[in-house]
């Protein structure tokens, strides 16, 4: 194809490409601007002075907390034979996790950097109890490793730190302090980068101190001042990387935390659970059966009474009292299915058709399961599905709802979706411990998942995961 | 007494409070005031001052014990009303609680004696009048929770059914009637067990109950 346009479509590119080129250009010299201006701005930065006072004040505490563990750990090892040993060993370890909470705090304070907690110390009784808690106290040994790796960062903390400011003020200074004599005490920044003898003289100028060899110190110390921020936030940057590990809680303690909170959740719930049944018991079917004996007490002593025998009356009570059972029957069987359904023990696949057939919208129920979960998971599905079930009818003006329940390498999957108006929330579906909220508290207690999207006008879907086994 | 007897009701179950209502009409009883709360209560038995006040302990809005605060409000407003707490479970605290200073026109009953209507409607007349009704659940409670459990192994087994029923308010001839002994009979067991209890002996039912619980609180 020949066409007058071909030289105006090169033209087009070339121009395209220049402008390619302009913008590359002018973002590298953007990025360039930012990047001299922070380095520009960073002595000055709120930031560096913080970062230099922790490594000022961190390094003492590094020196003091490494002494104290050398000292106790030394001397306990060399008492192991006397009783006092171990007595002075878990002195130690709960020393030491006293200093780490120190430096857990002056890196919450001056860094930012916010570590979790680890739990409190807690001894059991007795001094024999103390010792062995001091003894076995994760958190305390984990400490004493951080103190013992925090000395060599303390150092070069300390060299980083003070070798670059005070080399750099040093350098700086030396036009005007300089000159006067040959020995120049400085750190060594200077001497690391550019060789020793740095300052000896003569490097520059030939033996002499001259203009010359004092303009290149100056610049260096340009150098160093512009440096020494960066040099100390890499060391702190380390420091922070130690601590997060070694400071904080550990996996294993995280994992006994949360599984104490599910606990103690899960015990909170049956307590509310089981006071629901109570509470229906009483109200209910107790309170049914009274009447209906008291009934049947009255008619009793009327019939017994067989001068002013009133069958109608008689007849009346024992009508009331065969209705009354037969109420208190149906409550009875329907607070014995929310204790556990009994169509759970055909299975869950049996169970959830027989919710999504009596749920008041059309439900589509897709259940793939080979491997069967434990009770405990089959009943809390159950409940997840009847009250998500409850829910669609209930709030979601949908036509349409389905039930989909997959396995998947060990867990369970179920997906409740509808075509509602959406706007589902965990606070506005849950208010008691029989609804959602209280739903989300079981999934929880075994380590599951219950996620709900509802974007106004739908539709909603709920996605619960919970492990098979529990 | 002229008339009959008054009653107020305070249920929370409609269902119990309609058959009480029913059962108590057909015999005789006049209900002042059927209510389900504490609340509704203090206003009824204020206004129409019955003689005696039926009274669920657990009623809103906390559904413990707001009955027996009630309860022990009224006494204190109006001694000479009739109380019958009326509950699912015997708590020997709220027996305790309520026989603290004095037995007479107090009754704590299991609301299963409904179902013997005569002997319920008997201990309600006995509390309008200001006698005692004890559950038997109760003595035996009251018995086991005393830390004098071990003097009551002094009594032979036929005094301890007599004290037990005596506790419950009721008379000599009654007491007799339920053993199937002659109430001579049961005056001697009555008088071993003062003896051995070490009691005063006195001629009124709920003085008997009266030195039976005071003995047992000690």
């Amino acid at each position: 194809m020949t066409s007058p346009q071909t030289p105006s479509t090169a033209a087009q590119l070339r121009e395209l490409f220049k402008q390619m080129v302009n913008v590359a250009t002018e973002d590298r010299a953007d990025r360039f601007r930012e990047v001299a201006l922070v380095i520009w701005r960073e002595p000055f930065a709120r930031r560096t002075w913080s970062e230099f006072s922790f490594v000022a004040i961190g390094g003492p505490l590094a020196a003091v907390g490494a002494a104290f563990v050398a000292c106790t750990l030394w001397a306990g090892i060399l008492l192991t034979i006397t009783f006092f040993g171990l007595a002075i060993v878990a002195l130690s370890v709960r020393g030491a996790r006293g200093i780490g909470g120190w430096h857990r705090q002056l890196a919450h304070n001056l860094l930012g950097e916010d570590i979790a907690e680890p739990e409190p110390f807690v001894a059991r009784p007795g001094f024999l109890g103390w010792l062995q808690s001091s003894l076995r106290d994760r958190t305390g040994w984990r400490s004493m490793a951080y103190i013992a790796l925090k000395l060599p960062l303390a150092i070069l903390a300390i060299v980083a730190g003070f070798a670059f400011w005070w080399d750099a003020f040093f350098c700086l200074a030396f036009p005007v302090l300089g000159g006067r004599g040959n020995n120049v005490p400085a750190f060594g920044a200077p001497n690391l980068l550019f060789g020793n003898g740095f300052f000896s003289g003569g490097q520059f100028s030939g033996g002499q101190f001259g203009f010359l060899h004092e303009v290149a110190i100056f610049l260096v110390g340009i150098l160093l001042f512009f440096a020494a921020p960066w040099a100390v936030r890499g060391v702190v940057y380390l420091d922070r990387r130690v601590m997060r590990v070694m400071l904080a809680p550990d996996a294993l303690s995280v994992r006994v935390r949360s599984l104490e909170e599910a606990r103690a959740q899960t015990v909170d719930t049956s307590a509310a659970t089981l006071r629901r049944i109570e509470r229906d018991l009483h109200d209910g079917t107790q309170a049914q059966l009274v009447a209906l004996a008291m009934r049947l007490g009255m008619a009793k002593e009327k019939l017994d009474d067989s001068e002013h025998l009133d069958l109608d009356q008689v007849r009346q009570l024992v009508g009331d009292a065969h209705q009354g059972a037969k109420e208190a029957i149906v409550d009875l069987r329907d607070l014995a299915r929310g204790i556990h359904p009994p169509a759970l023990d055909i299975g869950l696949h049996g169970a959830l058709s027989t919710l999504a057939a009596r749920c008041m919208v059309p439900t589509e129920l897709t259940a793939t399961l080979a491997e069967r979960p434990t009770p405990a998971i089959e009943a809390i599905a159950y409940f997840c599905v009847a009250e998500l079930l409850a829910n669609v009818a209930q709030h979601a003006q949908a036509s349409r709802a389905s039930v989909a329940c997959t396995e998947n390498s060990g867990w369970l999957r179920i997906v409740v979706r509808d075509d509602g108006q959406g706007g589902a929330q965990l606070s506005r579906l849950g208010s008691s411990s029989s609804g959602l909220a209280g739903l989300t508290d079981r999934v929880h207690a075994v380590d599951g998942r219950l996620a709900i999207e509802s974007p106004p006008r739908g539709p909603t879907v709920v996605t619960v995961d919970l492990p098979l086994h529990a | 007494m002229t008339g009959p007897i008054r009653v107020a009701i305070a249920e929370d179950s409609a269902i119990l409070r309609d058959g009480l209502v029913q059962l108590l009409v057909d015999r005789g009883f006049t209900i002042t005031g059927a209510v389900a709360d504490p609340e509704a209560l203090h206003r009824s038995v204020g206004m129409e001052q019955p003689d005696v006040a039926v009274i669920d302990i657990r009623m809103p809005p906390t559904f413990t014990d707001e009955g027996l605060r009630a309860a022990l409000e009224l006494r204190r407003r109006f001694p000479g009303l009739g109380i019958l707490l009326f509950s699912q479970y015997i708590e020997t605290r709220y027996a305790a609680e309520l026989l603290a200073d004095d037995a007479a026109g107090i009754g704590y009953l299991l609301k299963d004696r409904v179902a013997d209507v005569s002997d319920f409607v008997e201990a309600l007349a006995r509390v309008a009048s200001g006698g005692t009704a004890l559950d038997p659940e109760v003595i035996t409670q009251l018995l086991g929770a005393s830390r004098r459990t071990d003097s009551i192994s002094v009594l032979s087994v036929r005094e301890k059914e007599v004290l037990s029923l005596m506790a419950e308010g009721r008379s000599n001839a009654a007491i007799g009637g339920a053993l199937v002994i002659s109430e001579g009979a049961v005056e001697k067991h009555v008088a071993n067990i003062f003896t051995k209890f070490d009691l005063p002996v006195s001629q009124s039912d709920h003085r008997r109950v009266l030195a039976v619980l005071r003995y047992l609180d000690s």
